[in-house]
């Protein structure tokens, strides 16, 4: 049963396989993942079966030490989309690894690519990696979304797992401050000195109540490192990973299915999806 | 080349260092009562006009605010500028994926408080055009459209100023209010301007027929949403970094809301349209300095909107045209059609009684918005002078009242 499935622990972890120059580099990192999360691995693969592509998997899987005890692999033709994700469904999968390109053509990206429209749509957590490695190196900075949202917890939540995992001692978390209109109406009626003062007011009553969230939250000796701005939801955190030099952005999963019109109107995760900072883990709450 | 005389020189600066003089004063007394700063400029205009000192000082009043000459012809284009860039700077205020994001519950508080107050509005007027000062002859439909969207729209500027004030600006209620208003803003301004086309008043599109204005229009909206929104996203980062600061996003900015404001002047259709699309494209860039977005704001709300809605004053006698029962009814067809509209809007879309009645407090407030649409509509011939007059103060009534109505729905709740 899906619904109802904490994010974390990941108990059974999903690589979408195509056959690209990056498949290799893709199953060295699920490798990876499956071992420290001790995880049951399924392979999928949305098209068809010909002897030569699973023979050609099948030797990548045996290197990097898949076998039928640990893993399982699903072929399936039809939508890649569809496919990929009602076999995630089937094994109660609990995160899905693709491999994402940083930045998709405008068309592509309007039209909506298989990776793109799997990380919007699926009902398990995505982590899209950007640049999968051969030789895989564990997360060395984390950012973690942390606004005013009932999912933003679980974010944290599983971001402390994953940071656990990873040996990690401590992770960014970033909460934006997004509210439309306001400079103007502060600027409208008040002083400067006046204004500067909401401003920091507002801001530091958000940073409150994060540090108030934070503080409620089992950080299991992991630090975590408040942080407040304003700025566009989305934006403003995808800037901040890129300046910090994160190599995971964690994000809640989106509230609504996502459709072409919040990528012409872009807001919060479509900006990452537009230009992605780094790799970055969608954190499915599936109690909501 | 035709110029202004020494004398007119000298007659436009004075005026208009009278007004912007005059009217930040009474802004900054009226700031300190709590009124909207839009408000006390009106009271200096109305103050400077013929319902006062034109009354008292009939030959000061002629000699600086003339009606004919020269003087008037360069005030009155300075006020055009001015129109083109409130609508740029409201434009800017509206978010679409604020819109987007707040989904079905925005979208049906949204279109029933758009709706609702049109039908009423459109329908009254069409049944009692007389009373409403139609002028036999005119075309009632553009009158009755245009009083209809009248009572939809909504003023952003004032709902985002009370919901800060009453902190609840970053609650669920606030955004969905906030949504609301970008909503309405942005369609009643589209049924404006097609209403305005309508009266085909002029400008080198005059002759293309509502069909393909109608379609330029929509052809235009589209590329500027989408395309242009990307070009400008493009473009400002460099501009921003590269040219001289400020000089350079500013000349930017407002040299394409003026190419824009021509290219739908230039279709039929009144420019004011063509600066507040650009000014949604503008505004909703991530690119857009947040420096820069206050410096362009500031720059027209405090140097061209004061010009602007102190010269309402100056060419109406707020006394002689003060019609006490049709300020009354208009007051209270906007006030129950918009709540009644917003109200019912959000409790449809699963917000209890008490919140949604909140809603519709907050969607009443009218403010700028409002005076901007009559004023264009009062000068384009559409209304008369007692219907302007009974617009103005029922703006400035749901302006004032909407904060105390929210405040008492609020209290019910708790």
């Amino acid at each position: 049963m899906i619904k109802g499935k904490a994010s974390y622990p990941f108990e059974t972890i999903a690589l979408a396989v195509a056959f690209s120059p990056r498949l290799e580099a893709l199953i060295a990192e699920a490798g990876r993942f499956a071992s420290i999360f001790q995880a049951k691995t399924v392979f999928i693969h949305a098209g068809k079966i010909s002897d030569e592509k699973e023979k050609h998997l099948n030797n990548l899987l045996n290197h990097y030490g898949f076998n039928s005890s640990n893993s399982v692999t699903e072929w399936k033709e039809g939508d890649a989309v569809d496919t990929i994700l009602s076999i995630c469904k089937k094994h109660i999968v609990d995160l899905l690894i693709i491999g994402a390109v940083e930045k998709e053509n405008m068309l592509k990206y309007y039209m909506g690519s298989v990776s793109r429209e799997i990380s919007r749509r699926a009902k398990c957590s995505v982590l899209m990696l950007i640049e999968p490695k051969l030789s895989p190196i564990p997360f060395q900075r984390m950012v973690v979304n942390g606004h005013s949202h009932s999912k933003s917890v679980h974010s944290i939540e599983t971001a402390i797992y994953l940071a656990g995992k990873e040996n990690l001692n401590n992770i960014i978390i970033v909460d934006e401050v997004d509210i439309p209109a306001i400079s103007m109406s502060i600027a409208d009626d008040n002083t400067a000195p006046e204004a500067e003062y909401i401003m920091e007011t507002i801001i530091e009553d958000e940073h409150s109540k994060l540090s108030e969230l934070l503080s409620s939250v089992d950080h299991k000796n992991i630090q975590l490192k408040p942080n407040t701005f304003s700025g566009r939801r989305g934006f403003t955190i995808g800037k901040y990973a890129q300046s910090v030099n994160a190599d995971l952005l964690v994000v809640n999963s989106p509230d609504h299915h996502m459709n072409i019109f919040d990528r012409i109107f872009t807001h919060d995760l479509e900006y990452m999806l537009a230009d992605l900072p780094c790799n970055m883990l969608i954190v499915h709450s599936r109690v909501f | 080349m035709q110029t202004l005389s020494q004398l007119d020189v000298v007659v436009l600066l004075a005026s208009i260092s009278i007004m912007l003089l005059a009217s930040r004063m009474f802004a900054e007394l009226g700031r300190r009562i709590k009124l909207p700063v839009v408000m006390g400029e009106m009271i200096m205009g109305v103050i400077l006009g013929p319902s006062v000192i034109g009354y008292l000082f009939p030959g000061f009043f002629n000699h600086f605010f003339p009606e004919t000459g020269n003087v008037a012809v360069s005030m009155n284009a300075i006020i055009q500028i001015a129109v083109v860039m409130i609508l740029f700077v409201a434009g800017m205020e509206v978010q679409l994926p604020v819109v987007l994001k707040q989904g079905r519950l925005a979208i049906y508080t949204g279109i029933s408080s758009l709706v609702i107050p049109f039908a009423i509005g459109f329908w009254i007027t069409w049944m009692k055009p007389a009373f409403f000062g139609l002028v036999p002859g005119e075309s009632q439909i553009i009158f009755s459209v245009f009083f209809g969207t009248a009572m939809a729209i909504t003023a952003l500027p004032v709902i985002a100023r009370i919901l800060m004030d009453m902190n609840l600006f970053r609650t669920k209620l606030g955004m969905l209010i906030m949504a609301s208003a970008m909503f309405n803003d942005l369609i009643g301004w589209l049924i404006f301007s097609v209403v305005l086309a309508l009266m085909d008043n002029g400008g080198i599109g005059v002759g293309l027929g509502l069909g393909k204005t109608i379609f330029y229009v929509i052809a235009f909206g589209i590329f500027m949403l989408t395309i242009g929104r990307k070009l400008l996203n493009k473009s400002l980062p460099f501009i921003q970094s590269k040219l001289s600061w400020p000089g350079g996003v500013l000349a930017f900015s407002l040299g394409l809301c003026f190419l824009c404001a021509a290219f739908t002047a230039g279709i039929g259709v009144h420019a004011i349209l063509g600066a507040f699309i650009m000014g949604i494209a503008l505004g909703d860039s991530v690119h857009l300095n947040e420096r820069a977005r206050e410096i362009i704001h500031q720059f027209v709300t405090n140097i061209f909107a004061p010009l602007f809605f102190v010269s309402i004053g100056l060419h109406v006698n707020f006394i002689a045209h003060f019609n006490l029962p049709l300020v009354l009814i208009v007051l209270l067809i906007a006030s129950v059609s918009k709540i009644a509209g917003a109200t019912s809007g959000a409790f449809a879309g699963g917000l209890d009684i008490r919140n949604s009645m909140a809603v519709g407090f907050g969607m009443n407030a009218r403010g700028a918005m409002e005076i901007l649409l009559g004023t264009i509509a009062f000068k384009a011939g559409i209304i008369h002078p007692d219907l302007f007059v009974a617009l103005i103060v029922m703006a400035l009534v749901t302006s004032i009242s909407s904060a105390p109505l929210i405040k008492l729905a609020m209290q019910k709740n708790k």
